[in-house]
């Protein structure tokens, strides 16, 4: 579903050209759950920005489900996030004058989804959070682990092909953050593909398989057998 | 994203920010409110004048003077062109004619044992009180017999009998003008209640013509006032007795009917309004830009505020058109709310103005549309900027931005 060919990613800094990604060959189908590792400056979030279709490649194809994102015009790049990828950030990024429910909305407003459909999905996503009486919160009035659950009912707001976690749980505690990891876990459980980028090991374990990254370069890809704790 | 959307999610923003908000539209608010008033009160000014000068018509009565008072082919330069006796009577020879007087005026001295005043002096028929609009307080109008008889009888309005005779009757009392004795026989009051009524409002005195004319003779008769029958036909007849003048005294376009000069006076004061409206409105419009400049700045900031906002709305998959829209929509909303509130103080203001004044300045609605209109058209004109600006950012930088 996600195929990833030789992408490379350069930067220019000044008179020096960076590259970031060094030809990445990675291919990720269809209910899988994976886990991106490396160290700060590895290539991480450059290959997160790619992923999300928030950056084009240099060099190299991305294809999702089926569609060359290289060539995409910024709008059609915009409808591609709307509708294939569901983004979970290290920091929440809810819309902090916005209710639970209008944050989860969000996707499905730029959807064009009608608005008595749009708020019934909405509550059955947080419904499904466990946030059922919440909806009505705004961001700053839930704790980091419900906030959370809010920015992941938001990202599968449109059925999305990926889940794309960005440090999921570096703004919790730990069993906080264990809690997210779980969460995760059984939505790939019920056929959710997720992928999660992160520089932590343990909650890299969760997964089923772990890339990782060093340089711009995939130096490690491995199927973890019984590495999720379930 | 539907326009209802829309609407709503700008206004949710602007009510976060309400006295930042409310602060940006009071320059959209003052501009529209001036203009408003100020095109409603420029109007009224003009009304006012021009059913003013409407009034100065006599009903059943033509008045003719001389087309310009410095008339070419005059043995003097400078002299004025005057009626004959001779024009007097062809005039009198028309059908429809009731009568034809003359009026005279001028500055004389009013004189009594102890006073000695500068005043005007009219003479004129004996329906003098219609056509100068004044009314008989006490004692009484001189008549047509006394106008016939060249009788020596005078009345002097209540400014002047206050100052001559203080609580004294006045009625009865001898006066010196010109040096001729005459007899005060009324006090007048002026029945003009509009702004010519400080401009006429000087001392003066009202005698009969054949008096006036008999007290100073070397005043040139310089108004014929002809008047007509009920039922006639004032315009043609005017015309008529025009052309017969002109002929008379073989000067083509010597005279004419005092409502063309009147009707010339309309079109100048029109004139004149309207360019004092135009420039006290440009100076509206531009409290109106200054406004404009200050949305544009207050967009600017608040995209550089929002900025991670931004980003996270394009990771959820908002176009840059949708980001370009929901800012562009937040600054017309602006506009257009501090533009209608605007029109709301400008029409309060214009009430207010015709309430205090009894000016006539009422509202017209092209001017509430043009200027709703025109706050449309600064909202968007002062937003595309920063909308843009918003609309072209990077959603890795935006996301990032701290």
């Amino acid at each position: 579903m996600i195929e990833l060919q030789h992408v490379s990613k350069r930067y220019r800094v000044g008179p020096e050209e960076l590259e970031v990604l060094r030809g990445i060959d990675l291919t990720i189908r269809a209910g899988e759950f994976v886990s991106i590792m490396g160290p700060s400056g590895s290539g991480k979030s450059t290959l997160m920005h790619i992923l999300g279709c928030l950056d084009t490649p240099t060099t190299g194809t991305y294809t999702l489900r089926g569609r060359a994102v290289q060539m995409l015009s910024s709008t059609e790049l915009a409808q591609l996030r709307n509708q294939q990828i569901g983004f979970v950030f290290q920091n929440f990024q809810l819309l902090p004058r916005m209710s639970a429910l209008r944050n989860v909305e969000l996707p499905l407003v730029y959807a064009g989804v009608q608005s008595r459909l749009r708020r019934e999905r909405a509550e059955a996503l947080l419904a499904q959070m466990g946030l059922q009486d919440r909806i009505h919160h705004l961001p700053n009035e839930l704790s980091g682990g419900q906030k959370q659950r809010v920015a992941i009912a938001r990202a599968l707001a449109n059925e999305p092909a990926i889940l794309l976690a960005d440090e999921p749980t570096g703004a919790l505690d730990s069993v906080t953050g264990q809690d997210i990891m779980q969460l995760f876990r059984s939505l790939n459980d019920t056929g959710v593909t997720v992928v999660v980028i992160t520089h932590d090991a343990n909650v890299a374990s969760v997964a089923d398989r772990i890339v990782f990254l060093q340089d711009g370069q995939v130096t490690d890809d491995s199927q973890q057998s019984g590495g999720s704790q379930r | 994203m539907s326009a209802g959307e829309m609407l709503l999610s700008a206004l949710t923003s602007l009510r976060a920010n309400l006295l930042r908000s409310s602060l940006t539209m009071l320059g959209i608010f003052i501009g529209v409110a001036s203009i408003i008033a100020i095109v409603a009160i420029g109007k009224g000014g003009q009304t006012a004048i021009v059913s003013t000068i409407e009034s100065q018509r006599v009903q059943n009565t033509i008045q003719i003077i001389p087309s310009e008072l410095v008339a070419p082919g005059l043995p003097q330069p400078g002299q004025i062109l005057q009626f004959s006796q001779s024009d007097f009577d062809l005039a009198r020879t028309f059908p429809g004619v009731q009568n034809v007087y003359y009026t005279l005026y001028g500055t004389a001295t009013i004189q009594t044992p102890t006073k000695s005043l500068s005043i005007s002096v009219d003479g004129g028929p004996s329906y003098l009180n219609e056509i100068g609009h004044f009314a008989v307080v006490s004692g009484r109008m001189y008549t047509q017999a006394d106008v016939i008889a060249h009788r020596r009888v005078v009345l002097i309005n209540q400014s002047l009998a206050q100052k001559l005779f203080g609580a004294q009757n006045p009625i009865g009392q001898v006066v010196s003008i010109g040096g001729v004795p005459l007899q005060v026989i009324g006090v007048t009051q002026s029945t003009q209640v509009n702004f010519l009524s400080a401009v006429y409002g000087s001392d003066t005195a009202y005698m009969p013509a054949t008096t006036c004319a008999d007290l100073f003779p070397n005043w040139g008769i310089t108004e014929m006032d002809i008047q007509t029958y009920p039922g006639v036909n004032k315009a043609q007849l005017s015309k008529r007795i025009v052309l017969a003048l002109n002929i008379h005294d073989h000067q083509a376009g010597a005279f004419e009917d005092s409502s063309g000069f009147l009707l010339g006076i309309e079109k100048t004061v029109g004139t004149v309004t309207r360019i004092l409206t135009l420039v006290i409105g440009a100076i509206a419009g531009i409290a109106l830009l200054v406004g404009g400049i200050g949305v544009m700045n207050i967009m600017l900031v608040s995209v550089t505020e929002r900025t991670q906002e931004i980003g996270i709305r394009m990771s959820l998959g908002a176009t840059r058109k949708a980001i370009l829209l929901q800012f562009l929509v937040e600054s017309v909303m602006i506009t257009l709310i501090g533009g209608g509130c605007g029109i709301g103080l400008g029409v309060l203001v214009a009430a207010i103005v015709h309430w205090l004044s009894g000016l006539p300045a009422a509202v017209s609605w092209w001017a509430v549309a043009g200027s709703f209109v025109f706050s449309g058209v600064i909202g968007v004109l002062c937003g595309l900027y920063p909308a843009n600006k918003a609309a072209r950012l990077n959603p890795i930088d935006a996301l990032r931005y701290e």
